[in-house]
C-alpha cells in the first residue's frame, strides 16, 4: 500500500505541478469535471510542423459519446483509470487532475532528459509503453474513427505545411 | 606467331646467336625478328583476330567500368553483389592456379624430379592465375585503389577475407619468386638466381601452407551466408571441400595447358619437355583422380552430415546431381580409364573437364545456387564481356612468356 | 647469442610477465552493450504512411526519391523487372538501396481484413554479420546499439552484403569515385550519439516504433502480446535471430508472411565461420613441420640438394 501511495503521490505532485503550468497557460484543471466545462472546439497545435494544426470539434464529440468523458479522456476530467495495463494494479485508483493530453503524454518523449527521468522511477517496470503526444493522439483517435467511418487520411484532418510538402517530396500542386 | 615460316628461327634458347654474338634485350624479346616483321606474324595469325575484336569491344568497357563506376557495366544488385568477376575471375581461376604449390611441393618437397619438366610450367600457370584473379578484384572491387588498405590502413583480422587479402599478396611474392629463375635465366641474371634456389623449400613450404588457407577461405566465405546458399553446397566444412577441389582443378588446368602448349606451340617446346609429357600427365592424372575421389566421398559425407537426402529429390537436388556427375563422376571415370589404359589422349580430355567442371561448381556456388530462395539473376552481357576481355589478357600473358621464357624448353646458356 | 645471455634475457622476462598485472579477457562472455538502445516495430500500428521513409531521407540527406514519398503506388511497384520469389519480400518487395535506408512494404494477409504494413532498416545485430566479415574493420557496434559504418576505410568489397542475413547493405554502384555501403546508421551522427531518437521514429504518427532500450522493448512487447490477446502472434521477431538484434518487431500475422525470414539461425552469424578461423592457427602450426617431415623421409637416400642439381639437370 505505502508503495502505491508513493507512486500516486508523485504522479499527484507531478501532475499538480503541471497543471498549475498549465493554468499559467490558461487551461484550467479542476477534479470532477461536467461537459458544461468542455469547450466547443480545441486548437490542436503543440506539435504542428509538418501538418496545420486541427481544428478539432469537440462539441461533436461529446454529442457522438454521450456525455462519456472517458471515451477519449482516459482517467482525466475526474474519472478513475480504467485502460489497461494500468488497471492492473491502479484498479479504483483515484482520478488525475488534468484534462488535455499533452499533460501526460510527452511532445518529445524519447529524449534523453525524457528517458533519464523516466529511468529515476522506482515503478520504472512496470510503467512503460507510455506513447509520446503525437502518437497517443493517433492511436486514440484512429480506432473510432476506422470503425465509424470517420476521417482516417493523414490530410483529412490536418493538410500538410509547406515544411511538410518538402518532407515528403510532394508533387506541386 | 604460327604462320612464321621457320619457327627454328625464333625459338630462341640461349644468349647467343648462331654466329656467337650476343642477342639484345630487344632482339630476345622480338624473338630475333625485326619490329616489322614482328607485327606481321601478329597479324598473320588468326588468333590474334578474335583477341582484337575481344579487345576492341571489351578494354572500352573494361574503361567506362572505372570511370562510370561499376553500375554502368553491371546490373548492380544488392541482392548478388559478387557477380561473375568474383564468381568466375576469382572463385573460379585461384582453384585452376594451385598448380603452383601443387607441382612445386611434388618436386621440391616429395622428391619427385621426374616431374620435373613440366614443373615451371605449373609454376608459371600459378602465378598467372592467381596474378590475373588479382586484376579480376581489381575491377570488381568498388575502391580498387584501397587494394592495400587491408594491409597497412586498417585490420578486420577476424575476417576470412582478411586472411584471403594477406595470403593471396604473400603467395603471389612466393609464386614470383619460384617462377623467377626462368626470366633470370633468360635475362643472364645468375647470382639471383642461385640466391632464390638456394630457399626453394622454404618457398615451396610456405606455398602449400599459404594455399590450403586461402583456397580453403574462399570455401569459408559462404559460411557468411548460410542461408543464401543452397543447402546441398553450403557445409560445415565447405573450407575444406574447396581446399580439396582446388587439387585436381590445379593439375588438370596444367594438363590442359600443356596440351594446347604441346599441339600449338610445338616449336617452342624441347626434347626434354616432349619426351616427359605423357608420362608426367599420367603422373598428375594419378594425382588428380585421387583427389578426385575423395571430394566426391566428402560431397556425399557433406550430405548426410545434414540430413539433405531430402533435398536430392527437388529440383536443385536433381541440378546438384547433374554438378556431381559432370564435375566430378566423369572426368573421375575418363581419368581412371586413361590411367589404366596409359591413354595421355584420353587423360588430357578427363583434364578439360576436371577444369570446366571445378569452374561450374565455383559459379554455382557463388552465383547459381547463391539466393537460391529468392529470384534468379542472370549477369549483364557487359560483365560478361569484360570478364571474357580480362582471359584474354591472360591468354596473352602466357603466350607472351611462354614464347620467350625457358619454360617449355632448357636454356641452352650459363645456368 | 651467448648463452649466458640468453638466459638472463629469458629469466628477467619470465620476472617481469610474473610481475606484470593481466586482465582477464572478457571477450568470451560479453552480453551486450546494457544500456544499448534498440527500436520496437509494431505492425499491428503501422498505416503504411511513408512518413519514417520521408523523415530518414531528409535527416541523411538521401537524394529525392523517384516518386514523392505521399505516393502509395510504390506497394503496388515491381523490383527491376525480376519476379521475386516468396521469402524474401515475396512477390515484388522493395528493398533498400543507394538511396533509401528505409522502405515499408505492404502485405495482404488472408485472414486480416486490412493490408499489414512493415518498415525494413537495419536491425542493428548484437554481433552484426556485416562486422565480423569485414577486413577493414569499417563497422562498428557502438555502445548506444548502432552498427555504424567508416566510409574513410572500406574498399568496397561487397562482403558485408553478402554476409548480412536481412539483406540491409546497399552499394552505391552509380558512384564511379565515391562509391560506399549505404545503410541505416540509427541516426547515430546527429542524434543518437546525443541520446536522442531516430529521425523515423520521432516521425511515426501511430506508435508503430517505440525507442528505448534493449531490455525494456523486450519488456515492452511481452506486455503488449499479453495484454492483447489474440492481437499478435506470441513472438518478438529478433530476440533471437542472427544472435539478437535491437530492431524488433511484433505482428499480428505470422512472421513468414509479412516478409520475415523465419528459418535464420539463432545465433550470431559467426558463428558459422569459426569452425574455419579455428582451423587457420592449426594449419599455420602444422604443416612447416608435417611437410619438412615429408621432405626427409622422402628424399633421404637421393641426396637431394639444391644447388648443385641446378647445374647437372635441366633446371
Amino acid at each position: 500500500m505505502k508503495r502505491r501511495r508513493k507512486s500516486r503521490m508523485f504522479w499527484l505532485s507531478a501532475t499538480g505541478c503541471m497543471a498549475l503550468f498549465a493554468g499559467l497557460n490558461g487551461v484550467t484543471a479542476v477534479a470532477g469535471m461536467s461537459i458544461s466545462d468542455a469547450p466547443d472546439e480545441v486548437t490542436i497545435d503543440s506539435i504542428a510542423e509538418f501538418y496545420q494544426p486541427v481544428a478539432f470539434n469537440h462539441a461533436m464529440h461529446t454529442d457522438i459519446t454521450s456525455g462519456d468523458c472517458t471515451v477519449c479522456h482516459h482517467h482525466t476530467t475526474g474519472s478513475p483509470p480504467k485502460e489497461k495495463p494500468c488497471i492492473n494494479c491502479h484498479n479504483g485508483g483515484k482520478e488525475a487532475d488534468t484534462v488535455s493530453c499533452r499533460e501526460c503524454h510527452l511532445a518529445k518523449p524519447f529524449e534523453a532528459a525524457a528517458v533519464q527521468e523516466q529511468q529515476k522511477d522506482v515503478d520504472r517496470y512496470y510503467h512503460i509503453d507510455k506513447p509520446g503526444l503525437k502518437v497517443a493522439y493517433h492511436l486514440n483517435c484512429l480506432g473510432c474513427h476506422q470503425a465509424t467511418g470517420g476521417p482516417v487520411g493523414c490530410q483529412d484532418c490536418h493538410i500538410r505545411t509547406e515544411a511538410g510538402d518538402k518532407l515528403f517530396h510532394a508533387k506541386k500542386r | 606467331m604460327n604462320p612464321v615460316s621457320d619457327h627454328k628461327s625464333i625459338a630462341l634458347n640461349s644468349h647467343n646467336k648462331a654466329d656467337g654474338s650476343v642477342w639484345s634485350l630487344k632482339e630476345k624479346f622480338l624473338l630475333g625478328l625485326t619490329p616489322g616483321g614482328y607485327l606481321q606474324a601478329v597479324f598473320k595469325n588468326p588468333v590474334n583476330w578474335v583477341l582484337f575484336a575481344i579487345f576492341a569491344i571489351g578494354l572500352p568497357l573494361i574503361a567506362q567500368r572505372y570511370l562510370s563506376g561499376l553500375g554502368s557495366v553491371t546490373y548492380a544488385s544488392n541482392d548478388y553483389p559478387w557477380g561473375l568477376f568474383l564468381g568466375f575471375g576469382l572463385f573460379g581461376m585461384v582453384p585452376l592456379s594451385a598448380s603452383g604449390f601443387m607441382l612445386g611441393t611434388t618436386v621440391e618437397v616429395f622428391g619427385r624430379h621426374d616431374f620435373h619438366p613440366i614443373e615451371r610450367l605449373a609454376l608459371l600457370n600459378g602465378l598467372l592465375g592467381y596474378f590475373f584473379a588479382v586484376v579480376y578484384l581489381l575491377v570488381d572491387l568498388g575502391m580498387p585503389w584501397r587494394i592495400y588498405y587491408p594491409m597497412v590502413i586498417s585490420f578486420g583480422p577476424a575476417a576470412v577475407l582478411f586472411l584471403v587479402a594477406w595470403h593471396v599478396s604473400t603467395y603471389l611474392s612466393v609464386q614470383i619468386a619460384e617462377v623467377a629463375p626462368a626470366f633470370f635465366e633468360w635475362i643472364g641474371w645468375l647470382k639471383a638466381k642461385k640466391f632464390i634456389r638456394s630457399i626453394t623449400l622454404g618457398l615451396t613450404i610456405a606455398g602449400i601452407i599459404l594455399s590450403t588457407l586461402h583456397q580453403g577461405a574462399l570455401g569459408a566465405l559462404f559460411t557468411y551466408a548460410p542461408g543464401k546458399l543452397h543447402p546441398l553446397w553450403y557445409s560445415g566444412f565447405m573450407w575444406f571441400m574447396f581446399f580439396c577441389s582446388s587439387i585436381p582443378a590445379g593439375l588438370s588446368m596444367v594438363v590442359v595447358v600443356s596440351t594446347i602448349c604441346v599441339r600449338s606451340m610445338r616449336w617452342r617446346c624441347d626434347e626434354n619437355f616432349l619426351k616427359n609429357i605423357g608420362e608426367n600427365t599420367l603422373g598428375i592424372a594419378k594425382g588428380a583422380s585421387l583427389a578426385l575421389i575423395t571430394y566426391l566421398v566428402l560431397k556425399v559425407i557433406s550430405v548426410a552430415h545434414d540430413n539433405e537426402w531430402s533435398y536430392l529429390l527437388t529440383d536443385w537436388g536433381r541440378y546438384f546431381l547433374f554438378e556431381l556427375f559432370v564435375s566430378i563422376i566423369m572426368p573421375l571415370t575418363l581419368y581412371t580409364i586413361a590411367i589404366k589404359t596409359r591413354s595421355v589422349g584420353l587423360a588430357r580430355f578427363a583434364a578439360l573437364n576436371t577444369v570446366l567442371g571445378i569452374v561450374f561448381n565455383r559459379l554455382n556456388t557463388a552465383y547459381i545456387a547463391f539466393n537460391w530462395q529468392i529470384y534468379q539473376e542472370t549477369p549483364y552481357w557487359k560483365e560478361v564481356m569484360i570478364t571474357i576481355t580480362i582471359f584474354a589478357i591472360y591468354f596473352v600473358t602466357y603466350r607472351f612468356i611462354l614464347y620467350r621464357w625457358p619454360i617449355l624448353y632448357t636454356w641452352k646458356g650459363k645456368k | 647469442m651467448e648463452r649466458r645471455s640468453f638466459l638472463k634475457g629469458a629469466l628477467s622476462a619470465g620476472l617481469a610477465a610474473s610481475v606484470v598485472k593481466t586482465e582477464k579477457s572478457e571477450a568470451a562472455t560479453f552480453d551486450g552493450y546494457p544500456d544499448g538502445m534498440g527500436v520496437l516495430v509494431d505492425l499491428t500500428r503501422c498505416v503504411g504512411c511513408r512518413s519514417c521513409e520521408a523523415a530518414c531521407n531528409k535527416e541523411q540527406g538521401l537524394p529525392e526519391p523517384e516518386k514523392p514519398f505521399d505516393d502509395m503506388s510504390v506497394f503496388d511497384a515491381h523490383g527491376h523487372g525480376e519476379e521475386h520469389a516468396e521469402g524474401h519480400g515475396g512477390g515484388g518487395k522493395r528493398r533498400t538501396d543507394e538511396k533509401a535506408y528505409t522502405v515499408v512494404n505492404k502485405y495482404d494477409v488472408p485472414g486480416i481484413d486490412h493490408p499489414i504494413f512493415r518498415k525494413m532498416q537495419c536491425n542493428h545485430c548484437n554481433e552484426p554479420a556485416c562486422l565480423t566479415s569485414c577486413f577493414v574493420n569499417a563497422y562498428t557496434k557502438t555502445p548506444e546499439g548502432a552498427v555504424i559504418y567508416n566510409p574513410d576505410v572500406c574498399v568496397g568489397c561487397r562482403t558485408c552484403m553478402v554476409a548480412c542475413p536481412f539483406y540491409v547493405p546497399t552499394f552505391k554502384y552509380s558512384s564511379a569515385f565515391k562509391p560506399r555501403i549505404m545503410k541505416c546508421i540509427f541516426c547515430y551522427d546527429t542524434r543518437l550519439k546525443f541520446g536522442r531518437p531516430p529521425a523515423c521514429v520521432e516521425a511515426c504518427p501511430m506508435g508503430a516504433l517505440t525507442f528505448g532500450k534493449r531490455k525494456e522493448l523486450l519488456d515492452i512487447g511481452r506486455q503488449r502480446i499479453r495484454e492483447n490477446p489474440g492481437s499478435y502472434v506470441n513472438y518478438i521477431y529478433g530476440e533471437h535471430e542472427a544472435g539478437g538484434t535491437a530492431w524488433m518487431y511484433l505482428s499480428p500475422a505470422p512472421f513468414e508472411k509479412v516478409g520475415f525470414d523465419t528459418h535464420l539461425p539463432k545465433e550470431p552469424i559467426l558463428n558459422y565461420v569459426k569452425e574455419f578461423l579455428g582451423a587457420v592457427p592449426m594449419v599455420l602450426t602444422i604443416w612447416p613441420a608435417l611437410f619438412a617431415g615429408f621432405h626427409l623421409l622422402a628424399t633421404r637416400k637421393d641426396g637431394h640438394g639444391h644447388d648443385e642439381t641446378s647445374e647437372e639437370e635441366n633446371s
